[in-house]
């Protein structure tokens, strides 16, 4: 999956904590109601990767997260709201 | 001359596309409610000029390179059909994001016209447009439009006239198409966003910003948060079920079947004792009895397909959809393939073909085999008929099936889950939130009415030819003889459902005339009503003294000669099996693969058959003390159906462990 897995990134009990901050900061991460400008979209399906880029939601620009509700997260992407489940949300790196 | 409509999602393009038009095509306030091309007239009023001029309404789509299916039905209509104009509907309150595809539309060559539609929302957003800078910039004329209000539509009716042929420039030169690579699409594709990003800045002013929070948000935190979302919902169909089939609905019936009565007499008396009896007793047992007995729950129908219409115009239903995903999601479905589903409590036809927004095939098909189970319109009538006769019009069985229904769903997509396996790679979940507003009832009553008519038109054909047909059927005998007193088991009809009803007799109700019901019902649903109120001779079910749904429970429930387990099993086995022809043909036409369509329907038959079998048997254990008849038959017959599916499972898994072998 993610090519930081591999490094040894789980041999040790490491800190579930300290794991989480080494981890590309992504939107399930980010600060309800602040701008972030997105660094990359990882997704599996280039095909969601191309779409997500029809909404204008791609590196360089800008996205906040209004709030989220359970798996989901509501997102703002030039001027027009978005709910997002988890799995994107991750995938979306700030 | 052709016009086409294209912008995204959610944009009015349908409402623009009704208002111009004077067609009624189904809207609803979330992205995705047109899903195949509409074609129709600009109206005279919107027209002096008298020429005729085609308007295509297309579904939304976000750019020119096409997501899911109904998306490239755009594209494709754009680049190889050559309409005269493109009117592209952009939503004035998001033209960040809709100018994008409006750059992309300018570049094909096609003369461009920009409606800025939901211009009505600017001064209450508190936002402005330069729409003179704007069309300067695009090289395309702007017209500011309201759809919903048909503001500004004769404007864009000659502007768009006056366009035909002209040339345009295309603001933002592209890729060619031809010859790009991948590397050069996406970075030609930023520069057009930096362009576009650039021009709003110049044309809009905001005095609010879109991030900010809203009550909007506030509220759908409740009605869209994981947890809380599933009672709202259930509240929420509840109150639908309820109002159209227990209160406001029966209450409207009323009068209605007080003129079906009243015409029923009136050709009686008409007809006096001259004519043959044969054929009175055809004209009006068969053809006003049979049809009267539907069109009796019109009202009901009508009041159902009003709510819902009510419900779509909120902009709730896109917030089901996210409630909904990640339930869904477990069982090997997405949450939009609730949005299908909800369509299909008013009919599975638009529900099958609402399907097509999910992109992956293994869960748009399971959608389109699954979504049928919910309870149409056409099923209204006869749950409300057996809730009438055998529970005393209790409100409980009427949400019981939708509820029920929603169960059906779920196991289902988890057999199909194990027969298919899950081959969706990702399974990621992405919807846009429109903004709420309080729903129109002009709009919903356009709908209503529409609906209702469809549904007169259906009574009037379809179900009264096929209540003559078993009329006629039920009459005589294969060597065309009057069948005789107590020799009913002699005519056509008994001698074609009786076979049938044998395979019934383990679900409680193994007689020719419910058999005969369940049968026509594969023509339309409505005709299982028509056909018990022809072949048991009951003229209207609803009473018209009394504020009760069905006349003489006691008398129809003593004619049927059924148990209320035995009636329950009954409405049970005719909600869940197969739907009518036309929604297997809609099936067919989604599912494309006879593979599936033939699994579909097996499954769905087989579903029908074991529920009713177990609402039977346990029923009547529970109340009698003892199995009911035809136990054991049943038990095989339900043995055969798990044991196909248990085989499919292995053959799958078989698979499976060969693929990993050749990895190994």
């Amino acid at each position: 999956m993610e090519k930081t897995c591999s490094g040894g990134w789980f041999k040790g009990v490491k800190n579930r904590l300290a794991r989480e901050a080494e981890r590309p900061l992504n939107l399930t991460r980010a600060r309800y109601n602040q701008p972030y400008e997105i660094q990359s979209i990882e997704t599996l399906d280039s095909a969601m990767t191309d779409f997500l880029f029809t909404l204008g939601c791609y590196e360089g620009q800008e996205v906040t997260v209004l709030s989220s509700l359970g798996e989901n997260y509501v997102i703002h992407v030039k001027d027009a709201r978005y709910s997002i489940d988890r799995a994107l949300a991750q995938a979306i790196r700030i | 001359m052709r016009i086409a409509l294209a912008g995204n999602p959610n944009s009015g393009k349908t409402t623009l596309f009704n208002s111009i038009t004077g067609k009624i095509e189904h809207v609803g306030n979330w992205p995705g409610v047109t899903v195949a091309r509409k074609e129709g007239e600009i109206k005279s009023v919107y027209n002096p000029s008298g020429e005729t001029v085609q308007v295509v309404d297309l579904p939304g789509a976000y750019s020119m390179s096409p997501y899911t299916s109904e998306e490239s039905i755009t594209r494709d209509f754009v680049i190889e059909e050559n309409p005269d104009v493109i009117v592209n509907i952009v939503d004035a309150t998001s033209l960040s994001r809709s100018l994008f595809f409006t750059t992309q539309l300018l570049e094909i060559g096609i003369p461009v016209v920009v409606a800025l539609n939901k211009s009505d929302l600017k001064s209450k957003k508190k936002l402005s447009i330069d729409s003179g800078l704007l069309s300067e910039v695009l090289g395309c004329p702007v017209v500011e439009v309201a759809a919903i209000e048909a503001d500004g539509l004769k404007e864009l009716v000659t502007v768009s006239r006056e366009s035909l042929g002209r040339k345009l420039k295309a603001p933002f030169a592209g890729y060619d198409p031809g010859t790009a690579t991948e590397e050069e699409v996406r970075q030609s594709d930023k520069e057009r966003f930096s362009f576009v990003e650039n021009l709003v800045s110049r044309v809009e002013g905001r005095k609010v910003e879109s991030r900010r929070q809203t009550r909007q948000d506030a509220l759908d935190r409740v009605v869209a948060h994981k947890v809380l979302g599933i009672p709202v919902f259930a509240l929420i169909l509840y109150s639908v079920f309820s109002i159209s089939q227990n209160s406001v609905g029966p209450l409207v019936a009323d009068y209605l079947v007080g003129w079906i009565d009243a015409f029923y007499g009136f050709v009686q008396g008409l007809m006096g004792s001259g004519v043959h009896p044969l054929f009175s007793a055809l004209l009006l047992d068969g053809i006003i009895g049979g049809v009267g007995a539907i069109v009796g729950f019109l009202p009901l129908i009508m009041v159902l397909f009003f709510l819902l219409a009510l419900l779509e115009d909120s902009g709730y239903m896109a917030r089901v959809a996210v409630v909904m995903d990640p339930y869904f999601k477990k069982v090997g479905l997405s949450g939009r393939s609730i949005i299908p589903m909800v369509i299909s409590t008013g009919c599975a036809i638009p529900g099958i073909m609402a399907t097509r927004t999910i992109r992956d095939e293994r869960q748009r098909r399971t959608t389109a085999l699954l979504t049928p189970f919910m309870p149409c319109g056409a099923k209204l009538p006869v749950i409300a008929l057996f809730a009438g006769v055998f529970f005393a019009d209790a409100a409980w069985v009427g949400t019981a099936m939708y509820f029920l229904a929603i169960a059906v769903v779920v196991v289902g997509a988890l057999i199909i889950r194990k027969i298919t396996g899950d081959t969706s790679k990702s399974n990621y979940f992405i919807m846009e939130l429109p903004e709420y507003r309080l729903p129109s009832l002009k709009r919903a009553f356009v709908a209503m009415v529409s609906q209702g008519k469809a549904f007169v038109m259906k009574a009037v054909t379809i179900i009264l030819v096929s209540n003559a047909l078993v009329h006629v059927m039920q009459t005589f005998t294969w060597r065309f003889q009057v069948v005789g007193e107590g020799m009913a088991q002699e005519s056509i009809l008994a001698s074609l459902a009786g076979p049938v009803s044998w395979l019934m007799i383990p679900l409680g109700f193994g007689m020719w005339q419910l058999a005969a019901a369940a049968i026509t019902g594969f023509i339309a649903k409505e005709n299982v009503v028509g056909t018990l109120a022809v072949v048991f001779g009951i003229t209207n079910f609803i009473d018209t003294e009394e504020l009760v749904l069905v006349a003489g429970e006691s008398q129809v429930a003593g004619v049927m000669g059924l148990t209320a387990v035995a009636a329950l099993a009954y409405l049970i086995f005719n909600l869940f099996t197969p739907p009518c022809f036309a929604a297997i043909g809609a099936m067919n036409a989604e599912l494309k693969s006879k593979r599936w369509l033939l699994g579909a329907i097996g499954f769905q038959l087989g579903m029908g058959y074991t529920l009713a079998y177990l609402v039977y048997q346990a029923g009547t254990l529970i109340t009698t003390g003892s199995f009911g008849s035809g136990v054991l038959g049943g038990l095989a017959g339900i043995g055969l159906f798990a044991g196909t599916i248990v085989y499919l499972v292995r053959l799958r898994e078989n698979e499976d462990l060969e693929v990993l072998g050749g990895v190994a």
